[in-house]
């Protein structure tokens, strides 16, 4: 199976519907040498601060940069690990508490590959992205997100 | 052209210098335009920042290229 080797667009509008999640799991189904999937899926979780209750996250990112990095993870990544696949999707704009704000996914023949892949990719893109969060709270403050 | 600094902020530093982009004068290195930046907006001596020069991340004193972008990047928390 031919791996996607170019910088591509990893940002989408808002939150990500589980619908796209579906749409993305059945277009494999004709990839027939892959043996197991692994989907880490980021949700906007409800906080309670000091300053307030989380209603919602705003993210805003240094785009540019942020996919030249995407795309160097990508690469490494690929090296890395002996996948057929690797789609990554992240949010901007508004996303309230319980969407998804974050889709990673990672398909191999075997489920050990896609697994660790996944899994480091996560930690990666959390790390390395010129990424932020602001979260909108019920007090009309917000205050910006710290990634643990 | 006069020789200028284009410098995007982002997140938390965008918000307490008030806004997301400016132009500023040439200087030589990340560390002189870094003391110029905080003689004119002090706000920032209190967060923690990072500088990126034509979109990569430094970590020690940098030679600003002419016409170099420059970000300035609050601690990422995407995800």
């Amino acid at each position: 199976m031919e791996k996607e080797r170019k910088p591509k667009n990893i940002f989408v509008q808002g939150s990500i519907s589980p619908e796209t999640i579906a749409k993305s799991i059945a277009n494999h189904s004709t990839k027939t040498d892959i043996g197991g999937h692994s989907i880490f899926l980021g949700q906007v979780r409800a906080d309670e601060k000091p300053e307030g209750k989380v209603l919602a996250i705003d993210y805003s990112a240094y785009e540019e940069m942020a996919l030249e990095k995407a795309f160097e993870i990508r690469e490494a990544i690929f090296a890395k690990y002996p996948l057929t696949c690797m789609h990554i999707y992240h949010s901007l704009g508004e996303v309230k508490v319980g969407e998804l704000c974050l889709f990673v996914f990672t398909s191999s023949k075997h489920r050990k590959a896609a697994m660790d892949a996944c899994d480091e990719l996560v930690e990666r893109i959390k790390a390395e992205l010129p990424v932020w969060g602001k979260e909108i709270l019920d007090t009309d403050n917000h205050v910006w997100k710290v990634n643990v | 052209m006069p020789n200028t600094i284009h410098i995007k902020a982002f997140g938390m530093v965008a918000e307490k210098i008030g806004t997301t982009e400016l132009v500023m004068d040439h200087y030589q290195d990340s560390e002189a335009l870094l003391d110029a930046l905080l003689v004119k907006f002090p706000a920032l001596k209190t967060i923690k920042f990072s500088l990126a020069i034509n979109k990569k991340l430094i970590s020690n004193k940098q030679e600003i290229p002419e016409n170099a972008e420059i970000a300035l990047l609050p601690p990422f928390s995407g995800g």
